[in-house]
């Protein structure tokens, strides 16, 4: 049986990693671009998503129409996304099809950026940021973060704005495309009964000949910023309120503590529902991880009736400092534990989540982790991991509040 | 892959089994077959309050101790409220299925309903209408179920805040009491447990649970009203969706149907995606999808745009219904039978999907259906096919459409 995770490079430096896995039909390919919203300069904010969207619209070998059929013809469910730090490209097909599934998503990683689509093209992406400014959850989102990385290559939303989506040109486009596009950014992921020689071999035929280029610039680390910001927008019905505490990156050894931390505090069966949702005060409280490779934020967040905000922000504090000050129950570490293990195991099951898991692994930690690697990190965590983590992310202190809702003032 | 066993257990459940031994964990889905068709007209959201309180409390359990009592166990749970069955699904590693079903039992036959969990149940419920509010699409949605499906099978599940303020714990009793028992149960199990073994413990947990006789598996014919209406919102887009009459998931004519859904809305080189998004750039979301009331049908095509777009998408949509059964290829209908097929396969190697299927096939057919069963309908459909259903359910068929947002169409 071949190892678990075969990890190559071609000469060009495309990095490509492969889990083997037994007993399943799909296989589950990508690329992973290393480069998102943070690497954009304020001027292009939304390039990297909108050149995401160009990847599908036509290369020197196929047009859109045919990059759309030739993927249908194989049902190779393809899809992208970009967020802050990242872009990628994936699809999910019957195992004996992998050899031209990846041979269509290389193919457009060489894209032609087609002059006569990106207009029409743009009209899309604007019709994406429409979208996305009537849900008052993604307007809340688009406010944290901005607020929170000022200052920061973070903090403009992944869709960038309306009028640098307006403004953008093609030849701006096309530069961002050839500077960051190249195997140096690059790796190749793979997950399914695949022959990881054939893989390497197809690699080789499809991608071998892209030429190596430079790894994108740095990134900057932001400094978190805190105190309360407050947008009213009169059309929507309930308030949306969030705190924000720093947290730590995907890569820190207290990742994992960070994730059981949020979800004592606002997973399923957490403080945050016995103690604010099943008292009536908001339908909707959780607390959530934004994780990068260099930093993270803890995110607790609520919608509810405006009449309540005050009474939703203060709770929300109070449990966030009534679980710093402890204690926490091994019990209740316990109990997060074991439903994360379950999860674990069923995502060990499935192509798609498997690949997912080892494109996040490679791009945060350098290498993957099996699944069995998770749940270890799992079990890892208790009474001390808790601790250290509290002294080195406080949640006690005053964070960055954010409210957006009908609301015009509020005491919050 | 084996089989599923289908078995009626004496206690009154109906149980299917796909035994997966290579498997880690075990998918469970029990569907109580009472929804918001069960409601009175007076008290519309009661059967998704039941829903949401009925894990709240036993004699031996409060809500919180219940929750705890999975946890230790690793099991996520999940319950939801729809039409015709109220669904409560979990995954457990197999060591803990014996004890996940002793709890699920433990709070459907014998929950208390404590004043408290009620109250905050039907606040949370008035919320979650502000709530929906703020969601354009889910509001298009709400407004096209009822225009579509008519006054019973178009109730939303949140119901109303007039009815919602007149709901007391009295009514969540006697709804529980009326709608819960083993012979209005249907449970799905797939994972590395043998039937016999499911079988036992099923029997074990719910016999003696209420009526044991089969019931609330009857028809409810939808009521299908052929107009376009518009809601005003202030939003930055416009929500558009057509709703036309279908056919039943055990209907002869259903893989057409799937197949017909596939060509217009299936991948990425399906009919609408391509000649509203990709030729013209009017939208960033355009769709279709089915909706399956048991024993009947509806086909679903939505999009949303700004105003300004908005008559022309709605145009070009029409457009294409109208043109699938004229100028369809083999090579389209080629294209999104593969597409079903793949998807097909790609949910054979996730154990949830499975149970999920295994559900479904209950709720619709009585019975497991096999996965070669399906496949081999699919693959019998033809061209002429298509073109036939596209012509009689799609081209030449009333429609029933709902504009939400700042503009009407007309306007």
């Amino acid at each position: 049986m071949p190892d678990k995770f075969i990890i190559s490079k071609l000469s060009n430096g495309l990095n490509i990693a492969i889990e083997h896995m037994e007993g399943v039909k799909s296989v589950g390919a990508g690329f992973l671009v290393q480069t998102g919203a943070r690497d954009e300069t304020p001027d292009l904010a939304g390039v990297s998503h909108f050149l995401e969207h160009m990847c599908f619209k036509g290369t020197p070998n196929r047009s859109a129409a045919e990059i759309n059929i030739d993927f249908d013809r194989i049902g190779g469910n393809p899809n992208a996304f970009t967020s802050h730090d990242r872009t990628f490209y994936h699809g999910l097909a019957r195992t004996e099809d992998f050899p031209t599934q990846l041979e269509i998503l290389a193919d457009m990683m060489n894209s032609s950026l087609p002059p006569d689509e990106f207009d029409m093209e743009k009209n899309v992406v604007l019709e994406e940021i429409a979208m996305s400014n009537d849900r008052i959850e993604h307007v809340a989102f688009d406010l944290i973060v901005e607020s929170v990385f000022k200052g920061n290559s973070l903090a403009w939303p992944v869709l960038g704005y309306d009028r640098t989506v307006k403004a953008l040109t093609r030849d701006q486009m096309n530069d961002y495309f050839r500077s960051r596009y190249t195997p140096a950014n690059m790796v190749l992921v793979v997950a399914g009964a695949v022959d990881p020689d054939e893989v390497i071999a197809q690699a080789e035929k499809c991608c071998g000949h892209w030429v190596a280029g430079e790894p994108r610039p740095d990134r900057t680390k932001p400094v978190m910023g805190t105190g309360t910001i407050q947008k009213t927008i009169e059309r929507f019905n309930q308030q949306v309120v969030a705190i924000t505490f720093e947290g730590p990156g995907a890569a820190d050894p207290l990742h994992d503590t960070a994730e059981a931390a949020a979800s004592i505090l606002g997973g399923g069966n957490s403080r945050f529902y016995w103690n604010i949702e099943q008292t009536g005060l908001a339908p909707y409280a959780g607390a959530y991880r934004l994780d990068f490779g260099d930093c993270g934020l803890l995110i607790l967040m609520a919608q509810c009736d405006p009449q309540n905000t005050d009474r939703v922000v203060e709770a929300l504090r109070k449990e966030a400092k009534n679980f710093a000050a402890g204690p926490v129950s091994d019990e209740e570490i316990q109990r997060v534990k074991n439903k994360r293990r379950t999860s674990l195991a069923v995502e060990g099951e499935s192509p798609h989540h498997r690949l997912v898991q080892v494109m996040d692994d490679i791009d945060y930690r350098g290498r993957p982790r099996t699944v069995e690697d998770r749940i270890a990190a799992v079990n890892a965590v208790g009474q001390d991991s808790l601790r250290a983590y509290f002294d080195a992310f406080p949640v006690d202190g005053e964070g960055l509040l954010v409210s957006v809702g009908p609301l015009k003032s509020s005491a919050a | 892959m084996a089989e599923a066993v289908h078995i009626q257990l004496s206690c009154g459940v109906e149980l299917a089994v796909l035994e997966l031994p290579l498997r880690r964990a075990v998918a469970s889905e029990i569907r109580v077959l009472t929804g918001v068709v069960n409601e009175p007209a007076d008290k519309l959201g009661l059967a998704h309050l039941v829903e949401q309180t009925v894990d709240k409390g036993t004699q031996n359990h409060t809500g919180r101790e219940l929750q705890d009592e999975f946890d230790k166990i690793g099991t996520g749970v999940h319950s939801w409220c729809g039409k015709q069955s109220s669904g409560f699904t979990s995954l457990c590693l197999p060591e803990y299925f014996a004890r996940n079903m002793e709890l699920h039992a433990e709070f459907l036959r014998s929950p208390t309903f404590p004043q408290e969990s009620c109250d905050v149940a039907i606040e949370l419920a008035r919320q979650e209408l502000m709530t929906l509010e703020d969601d354009a699409q889910g509001l298009a949605d709400k407004h096209i179920g009822k225009q579509a499906m008519g006054p019973l099978l178009g109730r939303h599940t949140i119901g109303e805040s007039d009815t919602l303020a007149s709901i007391t714990r009295d009514d969540f009793m006697s709804f529980w009491q009326s709608n819960y028992s083993a012979g209005k149960m249907q449970v799905s199990v797939a994972g590395p447990m043998s039937p016999s073994q499911v079988q036992d413990i099923m029997e074990a947990r719910f016999a003696g649970f209420g009526d044991n006789t089969p019931a609330n598996r009857d028809v409810i014919p939808v009521e299908f009203n052929p107009v376009t209406t518009h809601h005003n919102k202030e939003t930055e887009q416009e929500h558009i969706v057509i709703a036309l009459r279908g056919v039943p998931k055990s209907h002869k004519d259903y893989s057409t149907a799937r197949l017909l859904m596939g060509v217009l809305s299936g991948g990425m080189s399906a009919r609408l995606f391509t000649e509203v998004r990709e030729k013209l750039g009017l939208v960033y979301w355009v769709g279709g999808w089915q909706e399956h009331p048991r024993g009947d049908g509806l086909l679903y095509f939505g999009a949303s745009t700004t105003p300004e777009r908005c008559s022309k998408t709605y145009e070009t949509m029409l457009k294409e219904l109208a043109r699938v059964g004229v100028d369809l290829t083999q090579e389209e209908v080629d294209r999104a039978r593969t597409g079903i097929e793949v998807r097909f396969d790609i949910r054979g190697d996730v154990t949830r999907a499975l149970c999920g299927e295994l559900a479904d096939d209950l709720m619709h057919f009585g019975r497991p259906i096999s996965r070669e069963d399906k496949l081999d309908r699919l693959r019998k459909v033809t061209i002429d096919d298509v073109k036939r259903f596209s012509e009689s359910h799609v081209h030449n068929a009333p429609r029933s459409v709902v504009t939400l947002g700042p503009k009407s169409l007309e306007s």
